[in-house]
């Protein structure tokens, strides 16, 4: 235990941070300044029972940077801490659960425990990391999702260069030139950096024109009304006996169809980039930077 | 014989009471009075499956997972979708029944989808004493383990998390959808189906992080089909010591899935 946590604080000199002094008096910002911004910017009513709160680290912290990501895994948190970005601007949890560590009251209930035990040596290890960088992290997720254009439409747009394509009037819509349900797998998997996370229903060699993104968590309904509208829908998170049977049967029905399931992470990944691109217009004192979680997955060949 | 009598049948063969309040172990198609030709068991009623069972000449399939897409396989507000009037016309031209059996054969003893799972990841001999459900393997690594554990379970696309050289020997194995908590005295979970995040521990985000800091916890996600399907084998097997009239066969309905491949 000793040696995993000296080793993963080692990895980005750990402590430099925290006692980092400031650039300038006229250019400093602090956590808790960038998230009154975001919620001057972002539009509507914050809801003060939202998820989207500090999970860790100090608020009144000045910031050197800021990274968002996806998911605040400790390979994103110890490359935010050695590209000095010390606000942390996470999409998904960083402590394992939705409640980021904090043990569910509603644990129990035939579920089992809540969240992490916390003595958990994994949790413990992020936690100092965390603590010995001087990071604070904070989660943006019912707000960011709230926003308009959607903007992991937006991103998956800018990573896959379907701008272009997009349909009028239509967000999630997309009408592909060219391209087969194979092709359109082999490119998202390029451009992605997927390695075994994304998973397709249908032929390969069915042609496929128009296309409909559910990112993050998608449910039956939404693909009961995204698939007979389009040739293929491109999927985050969908349930195996609600949504991909769906698809799988209205293949086996003749229709020249397809379902691509990429895993939420994945999904969402490059509309946290666009959040790094939203960040940089309210706070132009720090660097901002996207730090992809990408594809959590490998499987043996 | 009908449908009705082989489900009368399996009922008085269960082993437990019949739990009278069940929404899913019911009839999901077809007409339960249905003269039967031949009864197919399969981990999911896809479309596909019920396809390949009529050319098998089986009219009744009991399915442990849904066929109309959602759990309780209600009906009414699909009325209108041509995929639903395809799959309920299909049943009804080829005269064909769909039974549903889950809760049941989980909750009688031995649970026959753990069976068909410990059977086909060939663990039967490695059962943990200490505790249920857990496995204590001869010591690998968990590339190995990955690479053996698809292979025995004829998958294409499960997904693992971890470092492929950590050394695993103590397993926690779930079916279906969920995932077993992690745990000190375990090196690697495995289960069915699980959501990326949000569960009340999530096992992709902690195997994550735990293989970056050298503490080598690890998940695999087999699908759901894949980690259950074996069981409705071992099904068809315990079906036929006390239904002979007719025909019984196991037809795997199979991983839904292909995977491109990888990017980088």
């Amino acid at each position: 235990m000793e040696i995993s946590r000296r080793r993963f604080a080692e990895l980005t000199g750990a402590g430099i941070l925290a006692n980092r002094p400031l650039v300038s008096q006229s250019k400093t910002v602090t956590a808790q300044q960038v998230v009154e911004r975001i919620r001057k910017s972002i539009g509507g009513v914050w809801a003060e029972d939202s998820l989207d709160t500090f999970k860790a680290g100090d608020p009144a912290t000045l910031l050197t940077g800021i990274a968002t990501t996806a998911m605040a895994t400790a390979d994103v948190l110890a490359r935010a801490a050695r590209e000095k970005a010390n606000l942390v601007i996470t999409l998904e949890p960083t402590f394992f659960g939705r409640l980021d560590g904090i043990p569910s009251p509603a644990a129990g209930a035939g579920r089992g425990q809540g969240g992490v035990s916390l003595d958990d040596p994994v949790f413990l290890a992020k936690k100092e990391f965390i603590q010995k960088n001087g990071l604070v992290i904070l989660r943006f997720t019912d707000h960011w999702r709230t926003r308009k254009p959607d903007p992991f439409a937006t991103g998956m747009e800018q990573t896959m260069a379907w701008s272009k394509y997009r349909v009028k009037d239509a967000p999630f819509r997309y009408e592909l030139p060219n391209a087969t349900l194979g092709s359109l797998a082999d490119d998202l998997a390029k451009r992605l950096k997927a390695r075994a996370g994304i998973r397709v229903v249908g032929d390969p060699l069915t042609r496929v024109r128009s296309l409909t993104f559910l990112p993050g968590v998608s449910n039956l309904a939404a693909t009961m009304k995204a698939l007979p509208e389009s040739d293929v829908v491109l999927a985050g998170e969908a349930r195996e006996w609600e949504s991909v049977e769906y698809a799988h049967d209205t293949v086996a029905s003749g229709q020249k169809k397809g379902l691509i399931m990429l895993g939420r992470i994945l999904s969402q990944d490059p509309g946290m980039s666009v959040c790094a691109e939203w960040l940089k217009s309210i706070v132009p004192e720090v660097p901002v930077r996207w730090l992809s979680a990408g594809d959590p997955y490998w499987r043996p060949a | 014989m009908t449908a009705n009598d082989v489900v009368e049948r399996l009922k008085k063969n269960l082993g437990i009471p019949w739990n009278g309040q069940t929404f899913r172990d019911t009839f999901k198609a077809g007409n339960p009075e249905t003269e039967v030709k031949g009864i197919a068991t399969t981990l999911m009623a896809t479309l596909d499956l019920l396809q390949r069972a009529n050319a098998a000449g089986m009219n009744m399939v009991i399915t442990h997972e849904p066929t109309f897409w959602s759990d309780a396989d209600t009906t009414k507000e699909l009325e209108a979708d041509p995929i639903y009037q395809f799959k309920a016309g299909f049943c009804a031209k080829h005269n064909m029944v769909v039974w549903r059996y889950h809760d049941h054969i989980h909750a009688r003893r031995p649970d026959l989808i753990w069976v068909g799972l410990v059977r086909a990841l060939g663990w039967t001999e490695f059962v943990s004493p200490t505790g249920q459900r857990r496995f204590t393997l001869p010591p690998t690594t968990l590339g190995a383990l990955a690479a053996d554990v698809k292979k025995h379970m004829n998958s294409r696309v499960l997904r693992v998390v971890g470092d492929p050289n950590a050394k695993v020997s103590t397993a926690a194995v779930g079916m279906g959808y969920g995932m077993p908590r992690i745990s000190p005295d375990v090196d690697v979970v495995i289960g069915g189906e699980i959501s990326e995040a949000g569960n009340p521990l999530d096992a992709t985000e902690y195997c994550l992080d735990a293989a970056y800091i050298g503490k080598n916890k690890s998940q695999i996600i087999l699908g759901h089909e894949i980690s259950e399907e074996p069981g409705m084998e071992d099904c068809a097997i315990w079906l036929r010591t006390f239904i002979t009239e007719v025909p019984i066969q196991f037809i795997r309905a199979g991983e839904p899935f292909w995977s491109p491949k990888a990017g980088w």
